[in-house]
């Protein structure tokens, strides 16, 4: 629990502690604002999580764990995620997955070392009609195709909306 | 009292009971897996499914978990029938597959037919059945030091950040309950550890015999001593010497040497 990852200031994760009752039900909306906050859940914040809301830290450990949308190691500024649902995977999802890992050097579940992405495999993101489909930080790749994997992530991932 | 009809039988249940005590209370054998008499059920390992009906059903059934369907008046039971059978065979199937090596495992499924999962068997074959009895005995004592870690088919047991719980009394009790004695755990005169912790042992002052370790004394001191009106003083001794100085207190009865 002492390693590197934990070391971090708790000045948000306080602020947001405060706006919510300190009871069990308060423990997935804090984590999410955590998570948020931090870009990760970091074991230090957890503790003070566990403590503030009177759960037991097995138990936070245990949904933070559980949930897909929380990591409790640091991740990268941008989070890629390739779709390997049925009609991804169908599509060749795993020949984009292939080509990021050729590209950043990192598995799923990785961040590079310089803290710019991490990758992420994911079952299902229902946009089976643009297969297949990755997304990189806010933006959807739909009919995306390993040639042009390099630009997608050059191209960073502001969300057109934005 | 609700009278219900179990195998044919004729039973009065307990207010408030769950139909897996009416049905064994009634000599059903039913088997189960995360039971226990001591915690509130919890429908985990489903081999205690039973059918229900009624008599204005017009003859259809339901499957329930028995552990956990209150009991009602009228209802009727059936613990033994195919299709329940058939359920229960295939969630030791599925048990079987991932704990290909487990005595407790293969006996129930052999019970059932199964001599060989009819699955993929798990490459890496644990003891675990993810009962979470251990989990389980562990909240109920207010200690909370191991919970579930991921899910699916990562799903375990562990403590917190995998590393030893700070929480952990070293009680043994997670080691004591699980079916499969998948906890591994050290014990002796001097020390014990389970989960990666180190627990020092207090000893009886009468036989010197270790009986408790130090946290479980100073847990219960902190925590339980109100409720159950006993002090840290009760652990001076083991249970064995506190029952011989119990029946001191008795004059005029032989004493047991």
């Amino acid at each position: 629990m002492m390693n590197e990852t934990c070391k971090v200031g708790m000045e948000q994760a306080d602020a947001i502690l405060e706006g919510y009752p300190h009871a069990e039900a308060s423990l997935i909306q804090v984590l999410q604002d955590v998570h948020r906050a931090y870009n990760y859940l970091p074991c230090d914040v957890v503790a003070k999580v566990a403590e503030t809301l009177g759960v037991p830290l097995s138990k936070v450990f245990s949904v933070a764990t559980f949930y897909k949308a929380f990591s409790l190691n640091p991740q990268g500024d941008t989070i890629i995620r390739v779709c390997l649902g049925t009609a991804c995977h169908i599509r060749g999802g795993g020949a984009l997955v292939d080509e990021v890992q050729r590209l950043l050097h990192v598995a799923p579940d990785e961040t590079t070392p310089d803290m710019k992405f991490t990758l992420k495999t994911v079952n299902c993101v229902g946009a089976c009609a643009m297969a297949p489909v990755m997304i990189v930080g806010e933006k959807y790749r739909g009919n995306a195709r390993a040639a042009r994997v390099g630009g997608y992530l050059e191209q960073g991932g502001e969300d057109d909306a934005n | 009292m609700p009278t219900l009809t179990i195998n044919g039988k004729k039973v009065q249940a307990r207010e408030g009971a769950y139909v897996l005590e009416a049905a064994r209370q009634a000599g059903a054998e039913i088997p189960t897996l995360c039971h226990f008499e001591g915690l509130e059920p919890w429908g985990g390992c489903r081999l205690c499914q039973v059918q229900i009906t009624k008599n204005g059903w017009d003859g259809w059934k339901k499957m329930v978990v028995g552990c956990m369907f209150p009991v009602e008046e009228g209802l009727i039971v059936l613990t033994d029938t195919d299709e329940v059978r058939e359920t229960r065979r295939v969630v030791l199937d599925l048990l079987l597959a991932r704990c290909p090596e487990t005595p407790l495992i293969q006996a129930m499924a052999k019970k059932y037919g199964i001599e060989r999962t009819s699955y993929v068997p798990n490459p890496e074959p644990t003891d675990c059945i993810l009962c979470s009895l251990c989990t389980r005995v562990c909240d109920h004592i207010e200690v909370s030091a191991i919970s579930t870690a991921d899910r699916g088919a990562g799903k375990e047991i562990a403590p917190p950040f995998h590393e030893p719980p700070e929480a952990c009394i070293g009680c043994l009790a997670c080691a004591e309950i699980c079916p499969t004695d998948f906890i591994p755990f050290k014990t002796s005169h001097v020390s014990r550890s389970i989960w990666g912790k180190e627990f020092e042992m207090l000893r009886c002052q009468d036989c010197g015999r270790a009986h408790i370790t130090k946290a479980q004394a100073e847990h219960h001191a902190a925590h339980r001593a109100e409720t159950t009106g006993v002090s840290e003083e009760w652990f001076r001794y083991c249970d064995s010497c506190k029952r011989k100085r119990q029946a001191a207190r008795f004059p005029g009865v032989p004493q047991l040497a």
